[in-house]
């Protein structure tokens, strides 16, 4: 069986520094990592694939997301690419990535199932493996929570709202965006992690992809500034000055703070209904 | 944050209370320890001719040594980077043999500021009395030495031994040496397979070096020999780090401070400038921390709200804190640098300079690193990897004035950390320097008079001064 996986370059929380004179972030220390949904993928990808099966890394970003790809290479990605357009993508859109992505498999033997995280750990908006699955024209299923394979089918249960779950059957080849806690990547062994060290990473630019500008030239948000936060003001809770001195001191002491008090209405309907509308007519809302 | 996080130092403090055991601040040293078990490398582990666990300053010097002349070198290091883990002040004063190494290596590496100004201050609690050297001679190219940052220098550092042609493995903890009739073949590093063969293991593995241990060249150590250093780097405009301590453009100054800022606790505090941020911490002895129960991070606390300090660190927002072990006592603390196919350099074999105006680290762990790495160069050419071979090693280090630095200093730890050095002297000296200086309608008096007096006030005998005087020339003077 083949299996890709597409893994994104965030920074290591571990390593991210808060710059406190300016809040701005020290990106000179910051080393790069898979998030932990992309790592769970990629060891339910291993796991998948067994001994005999090929499991390919996918990966787009700078140079400094090579460390990402050795990281796979360690722990037995058969295959690793990296996918970078300078410095077109220094803002990263998801459908950029995606389409990236969607051209890097096509240019290698098409794998039978692209498994991803269903969330980054910086950005998280979630949208990549869903844009990947429109561009390869696949079946997609975000959120994933459990897998199991059948023959040339996949079962799996999805996430919905509420704790509520969703099981579902999809025929591969198709695109899966798996929940961080699904599995942790096992450890690289020492010899793995030296022929991670070793191996050059390749990487495929837009030529290599059979793409143009034009094509990656979706609407994307541009960083026109960058100010420090600034600190959230509280509000002083002044006491309401038409109450008498009593309730003002009582005002003070709760901070404000009343119960919500409610009326519960009670006779025939048609009495109910003339004091709802009273009721919303003295605030003002009919 | 890359380094220690607060949680995690005082984690540290606390284990290292416990490992001494609080009570009487002495370390159970002298129980029998059994001789670890010596395992062999398993089959088929990868060969190298020399593996170098650590890559701190030590390890990085000896890595580029040795990978310069053409060996298949392995550098280990345990953290995600090389100085991810690894702390100092840091003044580094070894310019001039980094540059025998990597001519100008200065106008490559990461450095803070080049210091031209030295301040010596005691202190008591009111009062300091400081003696201030500044040159421009220092100024000059090969520069005296550079205030660093340990997680850019360190990582500078190891690039230079890989672009030698050293192979780097970051995320490799070290568990064991690995031995073959008494001869160290190679390491084990704490992963699947994680066996590797080498014709020389040197271990660069800081203070404490477990290795050094688990190889038996080093015993365990007393709590009066080991200090505990916590250190924060404060964040400050570059414009007010010239105007406060009267730099130019890239000049610095470090200034070690004795006395009272340690209260009874026997040790020192720093403070170096950087670029755009101070490093300061206080240096305690764990045993007399132990002693009297004090919290090293209580020192630096008190250290930074001292009236000769404060104003200097005014402002100053704390962007890391970080503690670690330094080995403090020279000379006696000095393992077996060499057995069979290993040798221990840098911290790992206790080769730190503590004593009073002294701490320097850097510096001969350099050296020890590049002396290692010229002794396994040495050792392949005749292909004898024998402790005898390797023996040669300690002669090195004294031909780079290593093993004499701490041989002539030998009485100097002892002598720093002694009360009357610690706390009674800058007491002295504070109060004689407030008397020539207080103006008050009495009679102007001679310094001799106001030194006696004080000694007198502090009931000292002369006979202990003038033993102190001895022992202090035969530490520093001659
Ligand atoms: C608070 C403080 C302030 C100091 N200030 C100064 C100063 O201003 N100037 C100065 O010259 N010196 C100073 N020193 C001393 C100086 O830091 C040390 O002497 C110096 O770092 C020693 O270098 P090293 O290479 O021997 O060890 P280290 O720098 O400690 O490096 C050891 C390396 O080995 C790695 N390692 C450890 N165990 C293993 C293992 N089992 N497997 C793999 N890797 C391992 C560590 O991660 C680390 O990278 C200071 C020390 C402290 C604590």
């Amino acid at each position: 069986m083949r299996i890709a996986v597409c893994l994104k370059q965030v920074p290591d929380p571990a390593t991210v520094e808060v710059d406190p004179l300016t809040a701005a972030l020290d990106t000179r220390r910051m080393l790069y990592i898979a998030g932990p949904a992309d790592t769970a993928a990629l060891e339910l990808a291993l796991r998948l694939a067994g001994p005999t099966g090929q499991v390919s890394a996918l990966c787009v970003g700078p140079p400094a997301a090579d460390a990402v790809l050795r990281m796979a290479l360690a722990v037995g990605a058969t295959e690793v690419r990296r996918l970078w357009v300078p410095p077109f993508l220094s803002l990263q859109a998801p459908a950029q990535t995606a389409l990236l992505l969607a051209a890097g498999l096509q240019r290698a033997t098409i794998p039978d199932l692209v498994l991803c995280g269903a969330r980054s750990s910086d950005q998280g908006s979630g949208q990549a493996p869903a844009l990947l699955a429109e561009f390869l024209d696949w079946p997609v299923v975000c959120d994933v929570t459990q897998i199991a394979m059948e023959g040339d089918r996949v079962r799996v249960q999805r996430r919905l709202d509420r704790g509520a779950r969703e099981e579902l059957e999809v025929r591969l080849p198709a695109v899966l965006a798996v929940e961080a806690n699904l599995a942790r990547l096992r450890h690289a062994s020492l010899p793995g992690l030296m022929r991670a060290e070793r191996a050059s990473v390749p990487v495929s630019h837009l030529e290599d992809l059979g793409l143009e500008p034009a094509d990656l030239a979706f609407p994307t948000a541009s960083v026109r500034a960058v100010t420090p936060p600034r600190p959230r003001t509280r509000p002083i809770f002044t006491p309401d000055s038409t109450r008498p001195a009593h309730e003002r001191i009582t005002q003070i002491i709760t901070a404000g703070v009343t119960r919500k008090s409610g009326k519960v209405l009670e006779g025939p309907p048609a009495q109910m209904a003339d004091a709802v509308v009273e009721f919303l007519r003295e605030r003002g809302f009919v | 944050m890359a380094l220690l996080s607060k949680e995690a130092s005082l984690a540290l403090v606390q284990q290292v209370h416990r490992l001494i055991g609080m009570k009487n601040g002495v370390a159970p040293h002298d129980a029998p320890r059994p001789r670890p078990q010596r395992n062999a490398p398993r089959p088929g582990a990868e060969r190298f001719d020399v593996i170098v666990v650590g890559a701190g300053p030590a390890g990085s010097a000896a890595a580029l040594v040795a990978a310069r002349a053409g060996l298949k070198v392995l550098l280990l290091e345990r953290g995600e980077y090389p100085g991810a883990k690894n702390v100092s002040g840091a003044a580094f004063y070894g310019s001039a043999i980094l540059h025998d190494l990597i001519p100008n290596w200065w106008e490559q590496a990461p450095v803070e500021r080049y210091l031209t100004r030295r301040v010596l201050a005691f202190m008591t609690a009111e009062t300091s009395v400081a003696i201030d050297f500044r040159t421009t001679r220092f100024a000059e190219p090969p520069y005296n030495g550079f205030s660093i940052l340990r997680p850019k220098f360190d990582r500078w550092f190891a690039d230079q031994a890989v672009a030698a042609g050293a192979f780097l493995l970051n995320a490799a903890v070290v568990d064991e040496v690995l031995w073959e009739d008494d001869q160290v073949v190679g390491v084990r590093v704490r992963r699947d397979e994680g066996d590797l063969r080498a014709d020389v293991v040197i271990a660069c593995d800081g203070a404490n070096s477990f290795l050094a241990k688990n190889a038996g060249l080093q015993r365990e150590f007393h709590a009066h020999e080991m200090s505990l250093g916590v250190k924060e780097v404060l964040a400050l405009d570059e414009a007010i780090i010239r105007e406060r301590f009267h730099l130019h453009d890239n000049d610095g100054l470090a200034i070690e401070y004795i006395g009272a800022i340690t209260e009874e606790v026997s040790g020192g505090g720093f403070l170096y400038t950087n670029r755009d941020s101070l490093s300061l911490g206080v240096i305690g002895q764990i045993s007399s921390l132990a002693e009297h129960k004090r919290r090293p991070y209580e020192l630096l606390e008190t250290f930074k709200r001292h009236p000769a300090v404060a104003p200097l660190v005014r402002g100053g927002r704390v962007r890391e804190y970080s503690a670690h072990i330094i080995p403090e006592a020279g000379w006696n603390m000095l393992p077996k640098l060499y057995t069979g196919g290993m040798l221990v350099a840098g911290d790992a074999a206790a080769l730190c300079f503590v004593a009073g105006l002294y701490l320097e680290g850097i510096n001969y762990a350099i050296q020890s690193g590049i002396a290692a790495g010229e002794t396994a160069v040495a050792a392949h050419q005749e292909r004898d990897f024998s402790a005898r071979s390797l023996a040669r090693y300690v002669e090195r280090l004294r031909a780079r004035h290593v093993i004499t630095d701490f041989a002539n200093y030998r009485h100097a730890p002892a002598l720093v950390n002694s009360p009357r050095l610690q706390n009674l002297y800058p007491e002295i000296i504070a109060a004689g320097a407030e008397q020539v200086f207080r103006v008050n309608g009495g009679p102007k008096r001679k310094l001799l008079p106001i030194a006696l007096e004080a000694l007198r006030r502090a009931q000292v005998s002369p006979v202990h001064v003038l033993q102190d005087a001895l022992q202090a020339g035969r530490s520093f003077g001659w």
